[in-house]
């Protein structure tokens, strides 16, 4: 069991592309075991952020993407059964504490409010997890942080976090990266030509104008990536702009021939 | 005995004119005179009713106008032939700033006609479907807050205006000439790339100074050329779009300075075109060199506009009046200078040596007194018209009063009891959220529990067996906004009862708002009245997220009677408001006392089938809406407007109030 978080230790460095000291507030915050959250728009770069992180910080990464239907039995663990009766079964949160490890709870958000208490007392100075159904606490490992993202843009009201919960938290907000930085992460990432990429990087920076005029958000860096592989691999400029771009963004006509517009103003009319 | 047949036979229109006595007497006098000749150009009564109708609608808006135009019309019967042309026209003279000299011209001089062409009428309605998304494309380029509309239609002869960039609007001609309806797109985003250029290189709105024509326009296409260099640097495809406008050629264009300057224009565009003509290569040297130096130093490139225009001296060529920029999808460059000063008609043939004059721009007299411009929100809604079919655009003006956001900010008490008299309505919507456990029957497995189950069937007690769960339901959640009406008409009292209509209406409001406001059914209490189209009041009592405090109350008691009712344009300002929410239902309720009318309406059915249209496109926006109405005599308008169960009557001061709650148990009832 003990080294069961041996399997999440990352090898080999994932790319990221720091763009402000993002990657040295985040090591000393975790120095200090303050918990993170991390907060950006979609496809902006926090999971890659996180995995980076781990793998710099020598430590395996717990990741679970919240839902709400998850259940604090989901995070926590629970009793299953086997031949000779029940055992208990540690959830993800419940392993990155017991062993050490970075576990990251992915569109934190997402998860009811209730599921999302059970952090609290791995939080502060206590460190525990107490597990009510087997009757144990366990205490955090030394090496067990805890970071949680999500996306402020488009969850409803509805969908806060508690100010209790929140306040356990240091925090760390993420743009999209300025346009040089976003090409070199696009070529990087594609080994797309210099020249493409930048058109590309155009095209989204000109999306991200159109919010609030009935767009949540604009094309993502993520949206870059894919739309770089795929004019990597033949496809035509226009038909991967389209594919991977333009079309999944809206389906408003109007925000379309903009979209459009765009990728014609760098590529050209098709 | 010839005259007699005649008589009985022609049609007597003068009883249809009759309802612009009082209105306008003068244009009612002018009309009677020239009936003989009228009569022709009249198809039937309606006709002549529509003509008395639009003339009144232009006199409670412009009188002087409308006697202008009734005057016209006796001098020229044959602008009656079309009628849907004719009222297009007027129409569009209104939206000239009321009072204003060039309304007056409007209806004196321009001509009817040029709303009769079918061809540019569906040019405008395709380009107006465009409209949304070209603006999207403008704000892309960091310009969010323009907006593009269509010029004046010009008369049949005289060519189409160039595009115009103005300060917020950028205005397309209605047709352009030699362009294929699939090149017409590309056009459009050519044209509004290009402006954008201009908006973010450009030196806008110099002083014009002392400089000829020639100048001018030989400034503003190295200008057009310049920015457009720029504009490539950060989106290369652009090039290309703007490529297939230029077509200028030797063989083409001809040797006229206007034909010179489009070869020059591809020149500087173009680098694989080449030109035989000396001042064109010239252009194309100095621009290179100038470009080569520094493409944002719009003073050199001043200097060398100079000295073609000298060039251009020396060939004797001059400018046509009427010249525009090619291509066509470039602007009239009017953005350059101050506006109407493009190009001044001065036809001074003697070449261009003035030195340039740079001052600063002008300035703007400082201290200007702000205080009594009003600073209420303003919003501009379209109105149907019925008899042409189609809407007129931005044509009412709502203006919010007692919108305060940051009453907002305070978290409402409400009670938490919801919506006591529609307990079907609720528990309808799937909601994965809320886990109902443990049940004997439902969708998936509770683990815990099976876990429980086994446990105790090994322990050899009998377990329960209810091992499963399911998803639960949420309370549909409901925003509904009361509208009252408070015309003036609503202060009189309620026949066989000492209670006004208003009081009647607030009374109602209260009962709803305290009944229903809850976290899932939110309650808002607007009101409004109208003062012609272009000040509809828009009063906000308690809005959806607030409270119905103290405040609130206080502020319900102190509205008052007045006014007129335009129905359509508050209905399009509420369903706006709740089309920002998210509830799952929408509701618009309207507490009113009779028929919509105003003052600047004479058409009976106008405000009517407006108020209908307004419903319709609430319900496309998923906003139902319900009427409870005072008027025992409503049935025939009220059924026209909210459609056949969506109303109620309730001519009762005493079940008035009551009705009003069980009226929106209705609406929310599935």
């Amino acid at each position: 069991m003990n080294d069961s978080l041996d399997t999440l230790v990352l090898t080999d460095e994932p790319y990221y592309r720091g763009v402000g000291n993002e990657v040295e507030l985040f090591a000393a915050a975790m120095e200090r075991n303050l918990p993170m959250l991390l907060k950006g728009p979609t496809g902006c770069g926090k999971t890659r952020f996180v995995e980076h992180m781990a793998w710099r910080l020598k430590l395996p990464l717990v990741t679970m993407a919240c839902n709400e239907d998850m259940t604090a039995s989901d995070l926590v663990g629970r009793w299953l059964l086997d031949a000779q009766g029940t055992v208990w079964h540690d959830g993800p949160l419940t392993k990155a504490v017991r062993h050490g490890g970075l576990c990251y709870l992915d569109e934190f958000v997402e998860a009811r409010q209730d599921t999302t208490v059970v952090i609290h007392p791995l939080t502060d100075d206590r460190r525990i997890l107490p597990l009510d159904k087997r009757g144990e606490v366990v205490k955090a490992h030394p090496d067990f942080r805890l970071v949680v993202s999500y996306n402020p843009g488009y969850q409803s009201a509805a969908k806060d976090m508690k100010p209790s919960t929140r306040q356990r938290f240091g925090a760390i907000e993420f743009g999209f990266p300025p346009a040089e930085t976003e090409a070199e992460i696009v070529m990087h990432e594609s080994g797309l030509s210099e020249d493409i990429a930048r058109g590309l990087v155009s095209v989204a920076i000109q999306s991200r104008e159109l919010r609030g005029r009935g767009l949540d958000e604009g094309i993502s860096t993520r949206m870059l990536i894919h739309t770089a592989a795929l004019i990597q691999a033949g496809i035509s400029v226009h038909d991967a702009c389209a594919l991977a771009m333009t079309a999944p963004l809206t389906d408003d006509s109007n925000l379309q021939l903009a979209l459009n517009g765009f990728v014609e103003a760098q590529f050209g009319p098709r | 005995m010839d005259l007699a047949v005649t008589q009985t036979q022609a049609p007597d229109f003068g009883p249809c004119f009759e309802r612009l006595r009082g209105v306008n007497d003068h244009a009612h006098a002018t009309l009677l005179e020239a009936l003989p000749r009228l009569t022709r150009h009249l198809a039937d009564a309606d006709d002549a009713t529509a003509l008395a109708d639009i003339i009144a609608q232009v006199t409670l808006e412009a009188p002087e106008a409308a006697l202008a135009f009734a005057e016209r019309v006796c001098v020229h019967p044959r602008m009656l032939d079309d009628g849907a042309a004719l009222r297009r026209w007027a129409l569009h003279g209104l939206k000239q700033r009321s009072g204003s000299d060039r309304m007056l011209q409007h209806f004196k001089l321009s001509d009817p006609a040029v709303f009769s062409d079918p061809q540019t009428l569906q040019l405008s309605r395709q380009f107006t479907a465009q409209v949304e998304g070209l603006e999207h494309y403008f704000a892309g380029f960091g310009f969010d807050g323009m907006s593009i509309d269509l010029h004046d239609p010009v008369d049949g002869n005289e060519p189409q205006p160039s595009p115009t960039l103005g300060d917020t609007t950028m205005q397309f001609p209605r047709s352009f000439e030699g362009i294929t309806a699939a090149s017409r797109d590309a056009l459009y985003r050519a044209s509004v790339a290009h402006a954008a250029a201009h908006l973010r290189y450009s030196p806008l709105q110099r002083p014009i100074g002392n400089r000829r024509p020639n100048l001018v326009a030989l400034i503003a296409l190295i200008e057009d050329a310049r920015v457009e260099r720029l504009m490539v640097q950060d989106h290369p495809g652009l090039h290309d779009l703007w490529d297939r406008f230029h077509d200028a050629s030797k063989k083409n264009s001809g040797f006229d300075l206007a034909g010179l300057m489009a070869r020059l224009s591809r020149a500087l565009h173009d680098p694989s075109y080449e030109d035989p003509n000396p001042w064109v290569n010239r252009g194309r040297e100095l621009f290179e060199e100038a470009a080569a130096r520094d493409l944002t130093d719009f003073v050199a490139f001043d200097r060398l506009a100079r000295e073609l225009t000298a060039g251009v001296g020396k060939m004797h060529l001059e400018l046509k009046p009427d010249h525009r920029p090619t291509p066509v999808y470039r602007d009239d460059n009017a953005v350059l200078w101050g506006p109407d000063e493009a190009l001044p008609e001065d036809d001074s043939i003697e070449p261009e040596i003035d030195e340039i004059e740079m001052r600063p721009a002008d300035e703007v007299p400082e201290g200007q007194d702000t205080s009594d411009i009003d600073l209420r929100p303003r919003y501009f809604y379209p109105e149907w018209d019925h008899q042409l079919q189609e809407l007129r655009n931005s044509w009412t003006t709502v203006i919010e009063t007692d919108f305060d956001r940051a009453r907002k900010a305070q978290p409402a008490e409400r009670s938490r009891r919801g919506l006591q008299t529609t307990p079907r309505a609720a528990r309808r919507v799937p909601d994965r959220s809320v886990r109902l456990k443990r049940l004997p029957a439902g969708d998936d497995l509770d683990l815990n529990a099976v876990v429980d189950n086994l446990v105790e069937q090994r322990a050899g007690i009998a377990p329960d067996g209810r091992i499963f769960m399911h998803h639960g339901r949420r309370a549909r959640s409901t925003a509904t906004i009361i509208l009252m009406d408070l015309s003036i008409s609503t202060d009189k009292f309620v026949p066989g009862s000492f209670t006004r209509v208003i009081d009647l209406e607030k009374q109602a409001a209260i009962a709803v708002a305290d009944e229903l406001d809850s976290d899932s059914n939110r309650v808002a209490i607007h009101g409004f009245n109208t003062n012609g189209r272009h000040e509809v009041n828009y009063y906000c009592v308690k809005d959806i997220d607030e409270a119905f405090d103290a405040a609130s109350r206080t502020r319900l008691e102190g509205l008052t009677s007045g006014l007129s009712t335009r129905m359509g344009a508050a209905l399009r300002h509420a369903t706006a408001l709740l089309d920002q929410q998210a509830s799952d239902n929408k509701v618009i309720l309207v507490l009113t006392d009779g028929a919509p009318s105003d003052i600047d309406v004479v058409e009976d059915a106008y405000l009517i089938e407006d108020a209908h249209d307004a419903v319709v496109t609430a319900a496309a926006k998923n906003v139902r809406t319900f009427c409870l109405t005072l008027d025992r005599r409503a049935d025939g308008y009220v059924r026209r407007i909210f459609g056949e169960r969506n109303y109620f009557i309730s001519d009762q001061a005493a079940t008035f109030t009551e009705r009003a709650g069980t009226v929106l148990a209705r609406v929310l009832a599935p």
